[in-house]
């Protein structure tokens, strides 16, 4: 699937590049709604930059952005708004960044997830990747910096990539703008639902925890069906998340769905 | 007054010397703990009130742990006279907290519903003191013993909410949810425990003071593994953490340990990171419980798992932090946290970019 | 409307995980990062290679081998900080006259015709122009220019990635002081500007390292402060050498107080590291990033827009206040004195004690929202308390003179001497830090008990100084 984006683009990368309208800072009444998530170096910014033609700044320390940063872009006709999520290493810990991103994918249901990913720590970063893929269906991977990966010698199977993770997987150099076309028509095709998702599940070596994670998981799929990321709920109850105790307390976790639909506006 | 009696000393000495003194005032009255500040908040805290949840505390740690208590073992552990602890006694079962038959003392529901609260204080403070302010864990307990009393609920509630509920407190006893759940005591004592029996240390008793130290210093700490290879009238040879360690009956018997039910094997004895050489490298065989907390976390998220392997790259020019080559990224340890990391099977890098 | 028993159930969700935990034990979340990890390095050895003999970024190791090397590491560090801040301080004296010339030279008389032209009151055009315009235009051209100058070149450093490294060379000292390495950062941020600094303590995870970070902060020299100290040291250190050696000798004398700020920062943080924010250094793993060429246009923007604008503003705000209160408390008089003057005069005792006298402790009291107005302030104050005529803009308005022995000539008629001197350079490294930096302490912290330490603490340090010095000081000059 991503070989076929990717095939289509280089043949039409002007047409691609006309149809992006950058929006800056305040889009308003959008179609869809995209999260930037990755680890802290992987150029997450310059890709924001990129869609949005904004100039945020982030150093690379972890921290630096607490808060998230918005912009806007119009691709093909369809209104897309931009969260750039502080970066972070995992999701699992109980820093602010780490929260403020856990809590967008999962309560703020951004309509694609794009993963930033540094292609010349490709093991490292799928940490990350394959934890947001147990909260989220939706996800795009974006793996950045492949000029830096092809000038060190890693070669990326992106196709064999692609299918352990069953998402979207796109090379890309966001400093020089390569590869970011294709990420925008893989945005879309998610978030349109051409491109159905078939994320990598983690499965635990632990016997008491896919236990445990069984039996609450089924508690809670008896209380809110349909919940989509069960698994990771229980997940997050068993490490004592305040956020997820408190959605279940007041049972604002049964509004995540996963059949809500994609036009929606927010 | 004329100072007559000091008369070489000239004005400004005079002026330096009453300097002196009042600085050494201002830091006596601002010193945390002892100081003159510290002195009138202790004034003002309720000594009363603090003596009766010492007292309800110590009545629940009985009943949890299946042991009688009088006035005299009550007037033992919490180190006062005979007739306090009989005031003290009296003024619970007053309130209703406990009662008392045949010597027996017992919590009734609404005193151990109260106990359960001011424990929950004590080991979420204690948590709060391991995980996130570096305080020594010598400290833990006097320092949560002092906080237990007055600690509002709600602000108790803050700062468990944000360090993820926690369930245990660093010594490895459960902390009781705000409803008052606690689970059952499963553990046994490592005093008996048989010779090639496995367990994992879940509690180390805090009180003695005294014990408790010698036993942190024999390296001992709860979710550590323990091996017992030698068990004697006289004493009790464990293998713990690869080091070789002899307590007394009484000693093992301050130890609480969950038995393994699977025979994992013994944990050799590893090396530290922190033995890696420069341009030497290794897999990362685990992280030692003394990491804790965030610091534990934030070592895994940057790629420290078993199996993982690690180089050492680069010292810092003033010799402490090394560089550690993980997973593609150049990552910087502290020696005193490099430690606490294990590693096996070093070999010596050939590092080719020299070529 | 939802029924009891869904909330009694869900609850129940809560309680069963809870009971779930206990089962797990203390592990539990080892357990569930090995397995991602597994599964991670599972998908990578399918589908990654690494081609040829060399290692990914071997050229980053070796650059990180000499920066971090023993001999070179500190030398190439000290370097490359002192060529900023050098920079910093030559490459701003330019722009900074031009605006001052702009905005006060120029600007001000033509602000004072057209109050004139409008026939408004005298002490209209003084609180509006003399004070609060006065002071945001000294403001604007004694901090732009640095910082302008400063933050992007600091932000390129930070681009390349060579601060984490800085952070890993000086991390032994911090870690000594029961702080955190990232510390050095902040702390040379703070050679900047204080505020930037407390927000640049952000970097570091843990809260009482954070806190640390930012109360010490202050002992950082920053911007604001270095024309004083050169001015000072020039006209009281440097005259008491041969003029073949003023420079140098007062430029060391300016070096020595800020290697004195950052013996305090350490000092400070080992003490409260030891007292009220007590704990042993935490964890520092630190991911040293790979150099990456920095692009020069993104940073001067946003240096300018994150760092420079954002201080400038909040210091505008501040100034603009406080202009109005100086120029009041010049120009309002009670009796036959101006209330500045009976400040002065009643503080007079009280500061001399210190080494000091009533003219500094009042300017740092008015002065508090810049470091930069500090020695406007005290001019303006030593011409009105010691009645020297025919200097300065006029009654009760801040001013600088062009001349180094003129404002000498005012300083020493107002009483100052060799000590007065040295103590101010030691009270203005050591005294409250500006308000904007508190303002920022206190958004940082969110704690007022914090906010207090940091703008207390220092004054409370740079008194007793002070009074030492002062009294040795008499002690061997009776």
């Amino acid at each position: 699937m991503s070989q076929n984006i990717k095939h289509d683009c280089e043949n039409c990368p002007v047409h691609n590049k006309a149809n992006l309208v950058r929006l800056g800072i305040n889009p308003e009444n959008v179609d869809f709604i995209i999260a930037l998530a990755g680890n802290p170096n992987t150029g997450k910014s310059t890709v924001f930059n990129n869609f949005t033609g904004l100039k945020q700044h982030t150093g690379n320390w972890p921290g630096k952005t607490v808060s998230r940063a918005e912009g806007g872009y119009i691709f093909n006709d369809k209104k897309y708004k931009v969260v750039d999520l502080p970066g972070t290493y995992s999701l699992l810990s109980t820093s602010t960044d780490e929260e403020v991103a856990r809590n967008f994918i999962l309560f703020g249901q951004p309509d694609v997830t794009v993963i930033v990913t540094d292609a010349t720590r490709l093991e490292r970063n799928l940490n990350l990747a394959l934890q947001i893929l147990e909260i989220t269906d939706r996800a795009v991977l974006c793996l950045n910096l492949m000029d830096e990966a092809r000038r060190n010698n890693i070669k990326i199977d992106i196709r064999a990539l692609s299918r352990e993770l069953g998402i979207p997987v796109i090379p890309a150099s966001a400093r020089s703008r390569e590869g970011m076309d294709e990420l925008l028509l893989a945005i879309e095709e998610v978030a349109s639902g051409k491109y159905v998702c078939r994320p990598h599940k983690i499965k635990s070596k632990s016997a008491g925890l896919n236990h445990a994670i069984s039996e609450i998981s089924g508690q809670l799929m008896a209380h809110f069906p349909g919940l989509p990321n069960a698994t990771w709920v229980a997940m997050r109850l068993l490490e004592g998340d305040s956020s997820i105790i408190e959605a279940i307390r007041s049972g604002h976790l049964g509004s995540l769905s996963p059949d809500r639909e994609v036009t929606q506006p927010v | 007054m004329k100072l007559l009696f000091i008369p070489m000393l000239s004005a400004p000495a005079i002026n330096i010397l009453l300097g002196l003194l009042f600085v050494l005032l201002l830091i006596w009255f601002f010193w945390p703990g002892r100081g003159g500040l510290a002195l009138m908040g202790s004034f003002s805290t309720n000594r009363k009130k603090a003596m009766l949840e010492d007292a309800l505390k110590y009545l629940f740690d009985c009943e949890y742990r299946n042991q009688p208590c009088d006035i005299n073992s009550l007037a033992g552990n919490l180190h006062i006279s005979g007739d306090k602890a009989s005031d003290t006694v009296q003024s619970l079962i007053s309130m209703g907290l406990a009662t008392s038959s045949n010597h027996d003392l017992s919590l009734t529901d609404t005193g151990r519903s109260y106990a359960l609260r001011v424990i929950r204080v004590h080991r979420i403070w204690e948590k709060y003191l391991a995980e996130e302010t570096g305080v020594a864990s010598t400290h833990w307990h006097t320092e949560a013993d002092r906080v237990e009393h007055m600690m509002t609920e709600d602000s108790v509630e803050e700062l468990a909410a944000r360090m993820g509920h926690p369930v245990f407190d660093p010594h490895g006893d459960p902390i009781p949810t705000v409803l008052g759940e606690l689970p059952d005591n499963k553990g046994v004592l490592l005093s008996s425990l048989k010779e090639g029996d496995m367990g994992l240390i879940t509690h180390l008793e805090d009180e003695p003071r005294a014990i408790y130290d010698q036993l942190v210093v024999f390296g001992l700490y709860a979710g550590m593994q323990v091996y017992v290879t030698d068990v004697t009238p006289q004493k009790i040879t464990i293998v713990a953490g690869g080091d070789e360690v002899i307590l007394t009956p009484f000693f093992a018997s301050q130890v609480t340990v969950n038995v393994f039910s699977e025979n994992e094997p013994v944990r050799e004895k590893h090396n530290n990171l922190a033995l890696l050489q420069v341009g030497q490298s290794a897999e990362v065989a685990g992280i030692s419980p003394h990491l804790r907390g965030q610091q534990r976390r934030r070592l895994m998220d940057l790629g420290i798992v078993p199996g993982t392997e690690v180089r050492a790259v680069i010292r810092s020019a003033s010799g402490d932090p090394v560089g550690y080559r993980i997973m593609g990224t150049t990552i910087g340890i502290r020696k005193s946290q490099a430690e606490h990391i294990y590693i096996k099977n070093i070999r010596t890098y050939e590092p080719e970019y020299q070529a | 409307m939802e029924s009891f028993s869904d909330q009694q159930s869900r609850e129940e969700i809560i309680s069963s995980a809870n009971r779930a935990r206990w089962e797990l034990g203390v592990n539990f979340h080892d357990t569930v990062i090995e397995s991602i990890y597994e599964d991670a390095s599972r998908i990578a050895r399918k589908t990654v290679v690494v081609e040829g003999g060399r290692e990914a970024y071997s050229t980053d190791i070796a650059i990180d081998k000499i920066v971090t090397s023993r001999w070179l590491g500190f030398p190439i560090m000290f370097l490359l900080l002192a060529l900023v801040f050098w920079l910093t301080v030559a490459g701003a004296n330019y722009p900074s006259g031009l605006l001052a010339n702009l905005l006060i030279d120029k600007f001000l008389p033509v602000l004072h015709s057209l109050g004139d032209w409008l026939h408004m009151p005298s002490w209209l055009t003084g609180v509006l122009f003399d004070g609060a315009y006065l002071a945001l235009a000294w403001v604007v051209a004694v901090m732009l220019p640095p910082m302008a100058i400063f933050f992007p070149m600091f932000t390129l450093l930070e681009d390349l990635g060579y601060l984490p490294r800085v952070a890993f060379n000086m991390d032994s000292l911090f870690r000594r002081a029961g702080a955190h390495g990232k510390q050095a950062l902040t702390m040379s941020m703070g050679f900047g500007c204080n505020a930037a600094g407390v927000v640049a303590a952000r970097v570091i995870d843990s809260p009482r390292e954070r806190l640390i970070a930012i109360i010490t902060n202050n002992f950082s020299l920053c911007n604001g402060r270095w024309p004083t100290q050169i001015l000072i040291a020039t006209i009281f250190i440097g005259s008491m050498v041969p003029a073949a050696w003023a420079g140098l000798v007062s430029a060391g004398a300016v070096v020595t107080i800020a290697v004195t700020g950052i013996v305090f920062s350490l000092v400070v943080s080992w003490g409260l590291s030891k007292t009220v924010l007590k704990g042993e250094a935490s964890a520092f793993s630190l991911e040293l990033p790979p150099y990456r060429p920095p692009r020069l246009m993104q940073t001067l923007y946003t240096s300018l827009i994150d760092r420079t604008i954002f201080v400038l503003w909040r210091a505008m705000v501040f100034a603009m206040p406080a202009g109005v209160v100086i120029w009041l408390v010049a120009n309002i008089h009670v009796g036959d004195q101006s209330i500045a003057e009976h400040f002065i005069h009643w503080a007079n005792p009280f500061a001399l004690f210190f080494g000091l006298n009533g003219v500094i402790l009042l300017a740092y009291i008015i002065a508090i929202p810049a470091n930069e107005i500090v020695i406007p302030t005290i001019l303006m104050l030593t011409v009105l308390s010691a009645n020297i005529v025919r200097a300065g803009a006029g009654t009760g308005v801040m001013f600088e003179l062009d001349s180094l022995e003129d404002t000498a000539g005012i300083l020493r008629q107002g009483g100052w001497t060799l000590l007065t001197g040295v103590n101010l350079m030691l009270f203005s490294l050591l005294h409250n830090p500006c308000s904007t930096t508190i303002y920022t302490i206190y958004k940082e912290t969110g704690s007022m008990k914090w906010t207090m330490l940091a703008t207390f603490l220092p004054i409370v340090m740079g008194l007793i100084i002070c009074f030492f010095t002062t009294q040795i000081w008499h002690l061997y000059h009776i």
